[in-house]
């Protein structure tokens, strides 16, 4: 169901989620349940890339500042990949997001959480 | 004697009586009385016999008593006025009926003989009577009398029985017969006070129907298993006469009772039955006629005959006018079962047919009726008359009926009187036919094979509606599915269509639209008609339009894609006929080439200008054997804002209108709305056009190229809408060179607004439908979101508190109007395109 928007894979020991598409009301809540099932169990860092991701609402915001707050309690470390500019980069900025959460480079942001 | 010698002995001389015949003796005791009387009638001598006859003494008489004396008082006068002057005339008297009084006050019967003897001087000197005993004479002669009387009465009643027999034979009903056998017990009898009931063997029970009483019988129904007198007798079947109400109280008190009421001495109870006069074995009781008399009175057996009489002759009226009863009603059934079936196929519709039943049934057999139908979830109701029986038990039994498939003709519940019976076809039960005959009618049980035609013709009707209905609803599923097909979007142009079912119940019929992408910059459209209505109609409408897109192809064009199809036609046999308007249009060079088989001219609108017809291209029908069927094509351009239409009959056709008169509007129209916002166009055309009341179907397409100036939106209340919204509006903003940044916040702030609706105004209502208008002018672009929900101002939570950050964040100028639910507008500054 939610394969569309969001996949699972590993880089070395870190867990690396893809979302990609428009990230909205309607699949948010959805995606978020599917990465709590699969992802913040092994202790090793996350990493959440958004740089395919085409829009993204405040549900979509909601649903990673749930995530990285549910990872931050657990001591995972966690990194948001974000494109330079794009609709993930506008609405995280205009959210607000920390950003020592935010990178712009996978490979960086790997090295950052393992 | 001797005179007579000769050879004939004198036997008064040899033959001597063995005793002797002493005078005295043979005066004494002589087989008659004889008194002598002197001529003032003083009895002087009287004989033995007289004496033994009547009980008197000889000195009581002899000296003592006139003969007239011992007469009785009417004898007295009769012996005064006649008796004693014709003696004293002629000097005798024969044969004069005299009752002698005897001594005990017995009254002796005899016939009197007298003499008058004169002395020599003619003088009266003595009268010799001779007085015969005749008791037995005139016994004989009052037999007579009373047998005269006898077969007087027997005549009347015999009379009166004719009449009664004859009103029997004239009456047709069993309320006649009964008002005829009513008058019976008067007529013959002279009784006083008669009634009627009758058996009514669908409600076990004894009707009173007819009484001499002069305000008609008083309502009262006995069951016949009550101990009530006339019910017992019913069940006897043997007459019963009370000739005292000491006889009526032995054997029933509410009779005797009821005989003190009405000042009645006897009473009388006849049951009426079937068979013959003196058949007991298998006569049926029809009913009983009581009368009784004021005078205490015995029945003699000729009476009684009479009654037994009357009893069968009006039993045999009763059972004759059942039977003329059962065949009047099973024609009068007959004839409502023929005619429900005709008036039903005049309705093909479930429902309205459903209603029709009810309503023929309601008040013609019954005053509430319900018909029930297993069809959808919740079922079908269709219900006339009342009042109807209590909900929950019938519920229970159209429950029990539905799974047995048993009908329930009466009921131990609260409604006994209410039937409920399956609607059945084909071995399946689809439904109930609940209903309460009306009162005073026969009952259901009564009723029973009438009810079961009623309800197999009634289950049939229903069944073939509801496979119409559902052929009906296939059929617009395949259309709408077929219709429904995803219309190319393009910033280029835009694609408005209407489809709009034909109102009267029609099926669906088989016209169609179409648009797509022949190639990424050729945009074919097309409308078309295939003849006859129906899942056919629907089925080739499908492979038609299928066809056509598989047969476009950049190269063809219009006027081989027709040849084609031709030759489609040929394999596909109903499509034969079907026309089509079909254009292609290049996107990039805005030229048109449109070909029309035997369909409507389009109707295109160019900026500035009035609305035109195309009426080039024009060739005859596919498959056409009759029509020019050289296909041919021909090239428009199409200024930017040009507007196409392309529409069905359905739209101008109108009975009551020529069809150029129908052109003539059809353009006046469309000019007339060359400025409204395509959205609704279409939809705005058909209800100018032909209304609500429109007898065929109408299908429109409108192609509009170059861009909206406005766009428009209604979307249900649900989140996956939101992203075709956003793919509309991205290519909307997008076609008018709207910069990315501005894009990204105005799609960011939009959605954020839709969300908020769906999830605060309509969070109770999944239905709502929010309306999304946007607008664009060189410096802003201004987007409303109006949703008609509810909010509550409280739950202004977290996540949607964010949602409206981020859209203040984003546009420039938000404001919010909470009149009758929200429209929120918000507008963004543009910058200039780069």
């Amino acid at each position: 169901m939610t394969e569309e928007w969001v996949t699972f894979a590993r880089l070395g020991r870190t867990e690396l989620v893809r979302l990609a598409g428009e990230i909205d009301l309607a699949n948010a809540p959805e995606i978020g349940r599917e990465i709590q099932r699969r992802t913040g169990h092994s202790g090793a860092g996350v990493l959440i890339d958004l740089t395919a991701v085409s829009f993204l609402d405040s549900a979509g915001v909601r649903l990673l500042d749930s995530l990285v707050g549910d990872l931050d309690r657990s001591g995972t470390p966690i990194r948001l990949v974000v494109g330079e500019t794009g609709a993930a980069r506008m609405t995280l900025q205009l959210c607000a997001f920390r950003d020592d959460l935010m990178s712009t480079d996978l490979d960086r942001a790997a090295n950052e959480v393992s | 004697m001797t005179e007579s010698g000769g050879d004939v002995p004198d036997v008064t001389q040899d033959l001597r009586v063995p005793w002797d015949e002493d005078p005295g003796d043979l005066y004494e005791h002589a087989p008659c009385g004889y008194l002598t009387t002197l001529p003032d009638g003083t009895i002087v001598r009287v004989n033995e016999t007289f004496l033994a006859w009547t009980g008197y003494d000889r000195a009581d008489l002899v000296g003592r008593r006139r003969f007239r004396d011992l007469l009785s008082p009417g004898d007295k006068i009769w012996y005064e006025t006649h008796y004693a002057p014709l003696l004293s005339m002629q000097g005798d008297v024969h044969e004069v009926a005299f009752d002698v009084v005897c001594a005990d006050g017995r009254r002796l019967s005899t016939l009197v003989n007298s003499v008058l003897g004169r002395d020599p001087g003619g003088s009266p000197r003595a009268v010799r009577t001779t007085i015969f005993d005749a008791t037995e004479r005139r016994g004989y002669e009052k037999e007579l009398l009373a047998a005269r009387h006898a077969a007087e009465s027997s005549e009347q009643r015999v009379r009166a029985l004719q009449q009664v027999v004859a009103d029997l034979a004239a009456a047709p009903t069993a309320t006649e017969v009964a008002e005829a056998v009513v008058r019976a017990p008067g007529l013959a009898f002279g009784a006083g006070h008669s009634s009627v009931w009758l058996v009514d063997p669908d409600r076990a029970q004894l009707n009173a129907v007819a009484s001499t009483d002069p305000g008609g019988p008083a309502p009262d129904d006995i069951p016949t298993s009550a101990t009530r007198p006339v019910a017992e007798v019913a069940r006897r079947g043997d007459l019963h006469v009370f000739a005292t109400r000491a006889e009526a109280e032995v054997e029933f008190p509410e009779l005797a009772a009821a005989m003190r009421r009405t000042g009645c001495r006897t009473a009388v109870l006849l049951p009426l039955t079937t068979g013959f006069a003196g058949e007991t074995i298998g006569a049926e009781v029809l009913g009983v006629l009581s009368f009784g008399f004021a005078e205490q009175r015995g029945l003699t057996d000729s009476e009684l005959r009479v009654v037994r009489l009357l009893g069968h002759q009006a039993g045999q009226a009763l059972d004759r006018a059942r039977l003329y009863d059962d065949a009047r009603r099973r024609e009068e059934r007959a004839i409502f079962l023929a005619g429900t079936t005709r008036a039903l196929e005049e309705i093909p519709r479930l429902m309205p047919r459903a209603h029709r039943l009810v309503e023929r049934i309601v008040p013609d057999v019954a005053e509430w009726a319900a018909v029930r139908l297993q069809v959808g979830p919740a079922g079908l109701l269709a219900e006339a008359g009342g009042p109807g029986p209590d909900p929950e038990r019938l519920a229970e039994r159209v429950a029990t009926v539905v799974a047995g498939g048993a009908p329930q003709l009466t009921d131990d519940g609260p409604d006994p009187d209410c039937a409920v019976l399956p609607l059945t076809a084909g071995g399946k039960v689809l439904g109930t036919l609940a209903l309460r005959m009306a009162p005073g009618r026969r009952t259901a049980a009564a009723e029973a094979q009438f009810l079961h035609d009623l309800a197999d013709r009634a289950g049939l009707a229903l069944e073939n509606a509801r496979l119409y209905e559902q052929e009906r609803a296939i059929a617009r599923t395949l259309q709408r599915s077929l219709l429904a097909g995803d219309l190319p979007t393009d910033p280029r142009f835009a694609v408005e269509t209407h489809y709009q079912a034909a109102a009267h119940d029609l099926e669906v019929g088989g016209d169609w639209y179409d648009a797509f992408l022949i190639t990424p910059d050729k945009l074919a459209v097309v409308v078309g008609d295939v003849v006859g209505r129906g899942i056919d109609a629907a089925t080739t409408m499908g492979q038609l339009r299928s066809a056509i897109r598989a047969l476009a192809s950049a190269e063809a064009g219009p006027a081989r894609l027709l040849e084609r199809l031709d030759r489609f036609v040929d394999r596909v046999e109903s499509a034969r006929m079907a026309t089509l308007a079909y254009c292609e249009i290049d996107l990039k060079s805005s030229e048109m080439t449109y070909a029309c088989a035997g369909h409507l001219p389009p109707l295109l609108a160019e900026p500035g200008d009035s609305p035109r017809y195309l009426l080039d291209g024009r060739s005859g029908a596919l498959g056409s054997r009759a029509g020019r069927t050289a296909r041919v094509e021909h090239r428009a351009q199409l200024p930017a804002g040009s507007r196409l239409l392309l529409y069905t009959d359905g739209l101008i056709e109108r009975r009551n209108r020529r069809i150029d008169k129908g052109f003539e509007v059809l353009a006046r129209t469309y000019a007339g709305r060359r400025d409204a916002p395509l959205p609704g166009l279409t939809a705005g055309l058909a209800e100018s056009l032909v209304g609500k009341e429109h007898a065929d179907d109408v299908c429109l397409l409108c192609l509009a190229l170059g861009t909206e100036e406005r766009m428009e939106r209604s979307i249900g209340a649900d989140p996956v809408q939101i992203a075709l919204l956003r793919k509309d509006l991205r290519g909307w903003l997008t076609s008018h060179q709207v910069d990315g940044e501005s894009t990204q916040a105005v799609l960011l702030a939009c959605s954020e607004a839709v969300a908020n609706a769906i999830e605060h105004g309509y969070r109770d209502d999944p239905f709502g439908i929010v309306d999304v208008t946007a607008t664009v002018t060189a410096d802003t672009v201004e987007v409303k979101v109006t949703d008609r929900g509810n909010w509550k101002a409280s739950e202004q939570d977290v996540a949607r508190g964010r949602g409206l950050q981020l859209i203040r964040q984003v546009m420039d100028q938000v404001t919010f109007d909470r009149a009758e639910g929200t429209t929120v507008t918000m507008r963004r500054t543009r910058r200039r395109a780069r």
